[in-house]
């Protein structure tokens, strides 16, 4: 037993390598294990999008769910603010456009669900308003005629999804934090207090002693908390997206639907970012499971769906050229929203995985780091209540 | 005809297209990128720092090299001038920043 650290972060996508950065400030001694490289997973593929608003998947299923996600919405109010300073505390230009973001409804049945959304938003404290077809497209004109209403909150937007965890990782390191890539985790034992995590690069195995291990290895985090004998309802999502050519700036907003899969922005650079939760194909590994490591293979139905949703509200991107189609692997929860805290049954292990996390992410390690830190940590764990592994730990009841 | 081998070639017919406004000859069977890449200082758009950039992959996948064509007849269309055969009367717009 040569090397001892506070904290063991496996996987260095955004949220584990901002809770590196966070802890590593606060005075930690940290450690990052990655199995490729940095961004690789979900943090890096997705298209950027920050959104506030409740999503369309939380609003399909009834009011059960539409109530959950309201409960998320005070998470949403944090992040809100914390990506309004973080270029500036990471000191680096992450792409980050906050001119408001659009969820446009076309139909009756869709204007209805998105004012009961501006309702239960209100109620919660997020400012969305609710705009006409008319008063949309003054703010957005490159919006169709069939656009009958908006939800527009104005903290909506975008950031570069491939600078971000980069930026978290160069301040973590700075604070002194160690980055290891193409490193496996290979086991995981409480010894309480700690826990011994083997680790595995170029098939030599080394164990180090964590003070607190953090799980935020996004759809192969389930396969990491199997090393600590825990279940965790994870699964790897296949998602699609697109991007037309550069174009002159036409769409500074982030454009969402209420009704359909749509969500769209333009980047930094001119393209067009069109995606909104289409699916790709999930490949399977050797041993006949699901596996996120593998590049999801495209649907062509999802890339003619997409794109006409795309069309129809915004016309002019008919005129452009598609430049690439890309898949990606994200991952759901078994009720659809992220785990975030302790693992109740084993004191010093957390996770923070299961979507959403390029949005809330930040704000996910800002809290996750002080519940790790132990400062300030009544108030981060009423803030993560909503999202904590405490509601899944019925499945570890007979995990001996 | 700088930028193109002079001796022991054969080419196709030639032609005449013009690009950002000035007149070129070219060869059938050359593409776009070809007739760009033969002048003096090729440019197909400039980066966001106003520099120049050139092909990248030349084989169809990155779009780097997408270019403003009006053949003599029809639309405008924006295509990629690596996949592209110039034909007799074509008019080429490199396109700034921006491909559209």
């Amino acid at each position: 037993m040569s090397l001892r650290y506070d904290l063991v972060v496996i996987g260095a996508g955004l949220i584990g390598a901002a809770t590196a950065w966070r802890c590593a400030r606060a005075g930690a001694s940290v450690l990052i294990v990655e199995a490729g490289h940095a961004n690789a997973g979900a943090s890096g593929q997705n298209a950027g999008s920050l959104h506030f608003q409740i999503e369309r998947r939380f609003l399909e299923n009834g009011d059960r769910l539409a109530e959950e996600a309201a409960r998320i919405v005070t998470l949403s109010r944090m992040a809100i603010d914390d990506w309004a300073s973080l270029e500036d505390d990471l000191a680096a230009d992450l792409h980050v456009r906050r001119d408001g973001g659009l969820m446009v409804a076309e139909t009756p049945d869709e204007i209805a669900l998105l004012e009961a959304k501006v309702k239960r938003e209100g109620a919660a404290g997020l400012g969305t308003i609710l705009l006409d077809g008319d008063a949309a497209r003054h703010i957005a004109p490159y919006l169709a005629g069939s656009v009958a209403a908006a939800g527009f909150l104005r903290e909506e937007g975008h950031a570069d999804p491939r600078a971000v965890t980069p930026a978290f990782l160069r301040s973590a390191s700075l604070q002194g934090a160690e980055l290891r890539t193409a490193t496996r985790v290979t086991d995981i034992q409480a010894v309480r207090p700690g826990f011994d995590v083997e680790l595995r690069h170029d098939e030599r195995a080394q164990t180090v002693r964590a003070g607190r291990v953090l799980i935020a290895a996004g759809a192969w985090s389930p396969r990491v908390a199997t090393l600590a004998n825990i279940h965790l309802p994870i699964f790897p999502v296949a998602l699609q997206m697109n991007a037309t050519e550069r174009v002159r700036p036409l769409v500074p907003h982030l454009v969402q639907h209420v009704g359909r899969r749509l969500s769209m922005k333009q980047s930094h650079a001119g393209n067009i970012l069109i995606g909104g939760g289409w699916p790709a194909k999930l490949r399977r590994g050797a041993d006949g499971g699901f596996d996120p490591g593998l590049r999801p293979e495209p649907i062509e139905a999802s890339r003619v769906g997409n794109l006409q949703v795309a069309t129809m509200v915004v016309p002019a991107v008919a005129e452009m050229n598609l430049l690439r189609c890309w898949t990606g692997v994200t991952a759901i929860t078994a009720d659809q929203l992220p785990i975030v805290g302790e693992i109740p049954r084993l004191p010093g292990l957390f996770v923070a995985a299961g979507g959403s996390a390029f949005t809330l992410g930040p704000s996910f390690a800002r809290l996750i780091a002080r519940q790790i830190m132990d400062q300030d940590r009544a108030e981060a764990d009423d803030a993560l209540a909503v999202v904590a592994p405490a509601r899944f730990e019925h499945l570890n009841g007979f995990m001996g | 005809m700088n930028g193109r081998i002079t001796h022991h070639v054969t080419r196709g017919a030639k032609l005449s297209i013009t690009l950002d406004g000035r007149t070129l000859d070219a060869f059938e069977g050359e593409t776009i990128a070809t007739v760009i890449m033969a002048l003096s200082s090729p440019a197909f758009r400039q980066d966001s720092r106003g520099d120049p950039r050139g092909l990248f992959c030349n084989m169809g996948t990155c779009s780097e090299c997408f270019v403003s064509v009006r053949r003599i007849s029809g639309p405008v269309r924006r295509l990629r001038a690596c996949l592209t055969p110039v034909s007799d009367g074509m008019v080429i717009e490199t396109t700034g920043g921006y491909d559209v």
